[in-house]
């Protein structure tokens, strides 16, 4: 026992002894004392699904009433004259029914979860309200005797209160250790992001079962203790009112912390003694001040007692910044559980995922080596990242085999798949975010240690986990920073951290998508550094933006398009193949050059852009943007996959976080811009994906598109004149929008946008994934809207987008890097690659 | 016409209804949550509202007034409610959502129960609407009929509402794709006040024209909200069809086990629920969504 549980247990038993002595100084009875136990036992039991594992239970007096009835019912009929048997068996029922009841109750989660825990609680109390036989019915279960358990005589008051104590303090002592343990590590896991938990390997479903039967067990046994008090059992304990009681308990004492529930009982007990001598309507004022706490402090009474005692005793400042680490002096050091005798290859077989009708992935075959590092390139919707969805375990392929060495891992659960030795990162950080940087690394580590779920062991004792995870601090170089709690940390702190997840789970081969992204140049260059090293001893698959940096590590790159595999080769091969160049800066085409029209443009401004500033989460996406686009210009914004150009786009209407700078529209200046404000300005957006509304007609989607933006002086298309440049709209006019081939939808995504007052157009990516033709003909289609709309258009394909605009603008890493004609960078191939490539 | 299959269909007719007034309720609950992601636990204590309103308005009114303007005070509530509260709720943990609106019909009962007392408040059919509808053998109340006339004319004015009007496009576009609606302009704001009150008003209708029929008392709110949440849960929240299935389904099995064995009545529901959750975890006609999950 550590010295922080034993203060803690003698502070509980400290207030055992207490609480009927001082609630008898208030004129309350030992009997009140015993439901104080009574209901802080059920608030902390309640509080391991509410607090720990986050699910929201609103039949947890279900089980207090369970538990009652089955005392009541066994003591009855079965073990006559004796209280000890009966209690034993209540506890040994509620943990069988709550077996079968979580297994069908967890198969849903979130606000299902909640939905279905209210039904159970409902159904049990139209049983024991209807079964009279059995439960006596509205009249309660009476006769129910306290017999003499161990020669104690429980008809006292005060044995009664001891008996009840010690059971009381048996319970808080397990509970406690279980918030230490390995088990209830991984229970705040969940809470915090049960997606990853399963990524690094645990059986989330079984961890969620074990704690909903083991609250739902140590409740049953205080509706128990309750009924033993009261000499009888009713259904009011089963109502939605109880079980709203024992939520408010556990937060209004504050459901983050251990004790919480205990001050919360105390607080129940306390509010409703001395406030029902003056009115019958207490339960209206505790729901005011239930509403109180969950809209001001959910944190509850020990946050509030704590911040207290902080203004008293100030709590001395760490600082735990990215500032403190310490760069580890050794950059050979390497983690002993990452080395393996064996390399296993991954092996992916006609691998085929189509979502919605569109071929993500398209027959996909890749094999990793067990060493090395391999990237995975290609341009943005090439189909990377399902392709890791696919292996990792999210999503299971249409079609096709993965196998790792003799294991296949095509159907199998993603917690499996990680125990088997592949691990992953994620695009987007996808950490647990409320706990601290040792913490998240020690739960990586965690799911490969047998203890894992151990209910009493202490999570800080497990001699492998903890060397392990000093193991990976070191080789992350995350020293100094441990304590931090993950959301704290800088973007690329927590890029680390998300590497680190997946390291901890010690895999033979790694997944890392975009483990660069976002990243500042010095960080870069040191985690490149450690991926490197990384290949050298387990086999790891990249997906990586940065082509300098792939090129410069990769011992093997795969290119990807359109779902498929281009081609396959080292860095010279892939470099050097012209497909590869197409792709990622296209061909340079006469054809389309010859179409240009160049267009005279007043100096009239419509759209000026001035030191913008963005960023998505804690990432820094667009720096010190500054632009002008005239009336009726094209303009390309050109750069490679995550250089801000979408960014850009989402940030003028709003969509994306504006740091800093100022938006011009017309004669409109605007510095915090929200969406629908600018969408009467004139900011019409056409986005990526087309983002139709489903389920409503072409009719409908021009409609919604025209509704508010159509005011005095507006130039919004009729649907004629929308007819005139998309004719094929006026055939589908009736249809409903999520049936149309993707071009038409795009052009219905156009003619939306141009329905309504329009001074700006936003076009992000309007050719990605259209057939030649279909591309050909939305091509004309802009072509038709140029000298007439100012256009922005980002899209990967350069000689497309460049064949419309008057001006290109690069950007690098959220800067922009160039500016100037179109037509240079059209025609002068040398000079587009100069700009564009590497 | 034996008596025998007389009974049954009368139970049948009287499921019906039955079904009618949980669909009242669960298409307000599923409208409000898929829209803003709240499940408005306070839901029932708003048709108490209802009830008790209609009941205290025709004191002072007519029947036909207070009847009209009973829902639509439900409503007006329930937009402020919406202003107040609800907003902060929107695409945040549902687990405070979840308390918040606990804690909101515990005041409301707890408040109905002060100014009203516990006991339930006597309320009669009203007078025009007494007498027997009668065919052949079949005979059936005059209110009740009524009653199931404009459960359904509220029904199907709300499926045209979502379907057929410029509001409802608003709300289906607003469901999928919040931040396209706004990048054209429309705010949503004001919309999800609108559905709120929508939910919230038809909650209160269905009060209303319970009244006579359950008795009015503060708790009434709590057993009619479970029961709309197994509606919804079998149906599939989010889904127009599935609950107005689910709940013509859960009606009339409670009017049949009500008329086999009236001790199971309550029970009924929950094991079909159970059974439907074996067989199809997402309900009758429910989409994954991501949310939920």
């Amino acid at each position: 026992m550590s010295p922080t549980e034993l203060k803690k247990l003698s502070l509980v038993v400290l207030g055992l002894i207490l609480l009927p002595v001082v609630l008898s100084w208030g004129g309350l009875t030992y009997s009140t004392a015993v439901e104080c136990v009574v209901l802080a036992l059920a608030g902390l039991a309640l509080n391991i699904l509410l607090g720990y594992t986050g699910l929201v239970s609103f039949g947890h007096g279900a089980w207090f009433g369970i538990g009652g009835y089955a005392m009541g019912i066994l003591q009855l009929r079965v073990f006559e004259g004796s209280t000890w048997l009966p209690l034993v068996s209540a506890i040994f029922i509620v943990a069988a029914i709550s077996v079968v009841v979580g297994f069908l109750v967890l198969r849903r989660r979130g606000v299902y979860f909640s939905l279905l825990t209210l039904a159970f609680g409902a159904l049990c109390f139209a049983v024991a309200y209807r079964w009279t036989a059995l439960t006596g019915g509205e009249n309660g279960l009476g006769g129910i005797e306290r017999y003499p358990v161990l020669g104690l005589n429980l008809d006292n008051g005060h044995t009664l209160y001891a008996f009840v104590a010690v059971i009381a303090l048996i319970i808080v002592t397990f509970l406690l250790r279980l918030s230490n343990s390995p088990f209830g590590h991984v229970l705040t896991a969940i809470r915090e992001n049960e997606q990853r938990t399963q990524f690094i390997g645990f059986n989330v479903k079984s961890y969620k079962l074990l704690a909903f039967v083991i609250s739902a067990t140590i409740t049953g046994l205080a509706g128990a203790l309750g009924v033993l008090s009261h000499r009888i059992a009713s259904a009011e304990s089963m109502s939605l009112a109880f079980s709203g009681e024992l939520l408010a308990i556990a937060l209004i004492g504050g459901m983050r912390s251990f004790s919480g529930p205990i001050f919360g009982a105390l607080f129940y007990i306390l509010f409703r003694e001395y406030l029902s001598m003056y009115t019958d309507n207490w339960l209206l004022y505790f729901g005011l001040i239930f509403v109180f706490f969950i809209l001001v402090t959910p944190q509850g009474l020990v946050w509030i007692g704590s911040r207290l005692y902080r203004a008293v005793i100030p709590e001395k400042t760490t600082s735990a910044a990215m500032g403190q680490r310490v760069i580890p002096t050794d950059p050979d050091f390497f983690p002993t559980f990452l080395l393996s005798d064996t390399s296993p290859q991954l092996e992916c077989k006609d691998i085929t995922k189509s979502f919605g009708g569109i071929k993500a992935v398209a027959g996909v075959n890749l094999k990793v080596a067990g060493k090395g590092v391999h990237a995975l390139i290609g341009p943005n919707g090439a189909g990377k990242t399902s392709l890791f969805n696919l292996i990792s375990g999210m999503f299971s392929a249409d079609t096709g085999s993965v196998r790792l060495a003799q294991h296949n891992l095509a159907g199998e659960t993603a917690n499996r798949i990680c125990t088997k030795g592949l691990s992953r990162s994620f695009q987007i950080t996808n950490l647990f975010k409320g706990l601290s940087v040792r913490g998240n690394l020690e739960l990586a580590v965690l799911a490969r240690d047998p203890n894992r779920f151990s209910l009493t062991k202490r999570l800080e004792t497990l001699p492998k986990t903890q060397s392990q995870t000093d193991e990976l601090v070191r080789y992350l170089g995350v020293q100094g920073m441990e304590g931090a709690l993950a959301e704290d940390l800088s973007y690329g702190g927590q890029r680390l951290v998300d590497m680190g997840l997946a390291l901890g789970s010690a895999p033979h081969i790694l997944l890392l998508d975009e483990p660069l992204a976002g990243l500042a140049a010095a960080e870069r260059d040191r985690i490149g550094k450690l991926i490197r090293r990384l290949g050298d001893r387990i086999g790891v698959l990249l997906v990586e933006h940065d082509v300098d940096r792939v090129f410069s590590m990769a011992d093997k790159i795969t290119v990807m398009n359109q779902g498929e595999v281009l081609i396959e080769g080292d860095a010279q091969t892939v470099r050097t193949d012209a497909r590869v160049r197409e792709i990622y800066i296209g061909s340079g085409s006469q054809a389309l050059a010859a179409k240009v029209v160049a267009s005279k443009l007043t100096d009239e401004y419509v759209l000026s852009v001035s030191d913008l500033n963005a960023f998505y989460g804690k990432s820094h996406i667009l720096s010190d943007i500054s632009f002008q686009a005239r009336k009726g210009e094209v303009i390309a914004v050109l750069g490679r996959n995550g250089a801000g150009k979408s960014t850009l786009l989402k940030s003028l209407l709003g969509l994306a976080r504006l740091g800093s700078g100022v938006i011009g529209i017309a004669n409109h200046k605007i510095s915090t811009p929200v969406p629908e404000i600018m969408a009467r300005l004139g900011v019409a957006f056409v986005p990526q994906g087309r983002r139709l509304f489903p389920g409503l007609t072409v009719r409908d989607n021009l409609m919604l598109g025209r509704l508010k933006r159509s005011g005095k002086g507006s130039n919004g298309w009729s649907d004629e004149q929308i007819f005139d440049v998309f004719p094929r709209l006026k055939e589908r006019y009736l249809v409903d929008a999520s049936l149309l081939s993707g071009g038409e939808q795009q052009m219905v995504a156009i003619a939306r946008a141009l329905a309504g007052h329009v001074q700006v157009l936003l076009l992000d990516e309007p050719f990605e994934g259209l057939s030649p033709a279909m591309t050909e003909e939305v091509f004309n289609a802009i072509l038709a809207l140029k000298t007439k709309v100012t256009i922005l258009i980002v899209d990967h394909n350069l000689d497309l987008a460049l064949a419309i605009s008057d001006t290109a603008v690069v950007l690098d890493r959220g800067r922009i890097s160039h500016q100037g004609s179109a037509y240079e960078l059209l025609t002068d191939l040398e000079f587009r690659k100069e700009k564009l490539w590497i | 016409m034996p008596i025998e299959l007389i009974f049954l269909f009368q139970q049948i007719v009287n499921g019906l209804l039955l079904g009618c007034y949980y669909l009242l309720i669960a298409l307000g609950l599923s409208i409000i949550f898929s829209l803003g992601g709240i499940v408005n636990l306070a839901h029932g204590a708003f048709y108490a509202i209802g009830a008790y309103l209609v009941v205290t308005l025709t004191k002072h009114m007519d029947y036909g007034y207070a009847f009209v303007v009973s829902p639509i005070i439900v409503a007006i509530l329930g937009m402020a409610i919406e202003r107040l509260f609800l907003r902060r709720f929107y695409k945040s943990d549902p687990t405070l959502s979840l308390l918040f609106t606990f804690a909101l019909s515990m005041i409301i009962e707890q408040s109905l129960r002060m100014i009203y007392g516990a006991s339930p408040l006597a309320f009669a059919v009203p007078k025009f609407a007494h007498g027997q509808l009668v065919v052949g053998d079949f005979f059936y109340p005059y209110y009740r009929v009524g009653m199931l006339g404009v459960a359904v004319l509220a029904v199907a004015g709300t499926w045209f509402l979502l379907n057929k009007t410029a509001f409802g496009k608003i709300v289906k576009a607003g469901i999928n794709d919040p931040d396209m609606v706004r990048a054209m302009g429309i705010s949503l704001s004001p919309i999800m006040t609108a559905v709120a009150g929508l939910g919230i008003g038809l909650a209160g209708l269905a009060g209303v024209l319970l009244a006579p029929i359950t008795g009015v008392q503060p708790a009434m709110g709590q057993e009619i909200l479970t029961a709309a949440f197994v509606v919804v849960v079998i149906g599939g929240l989010g889904s127009f069809w599935g609950v107005v299935a689910a709940a013509i389904l859960v009606g009339v099995i409670r009017g049949l086990t009500a008329y086999f064995y009236p001790p199971a009545s309550e029970a009924s529901l929950y094991l079909l629920m159970l059974l439907i959750l074996i067989l199809r975890p997402r309900g009758l006609l429910g989409e994954r969504v991501e949310r939920l999950e």
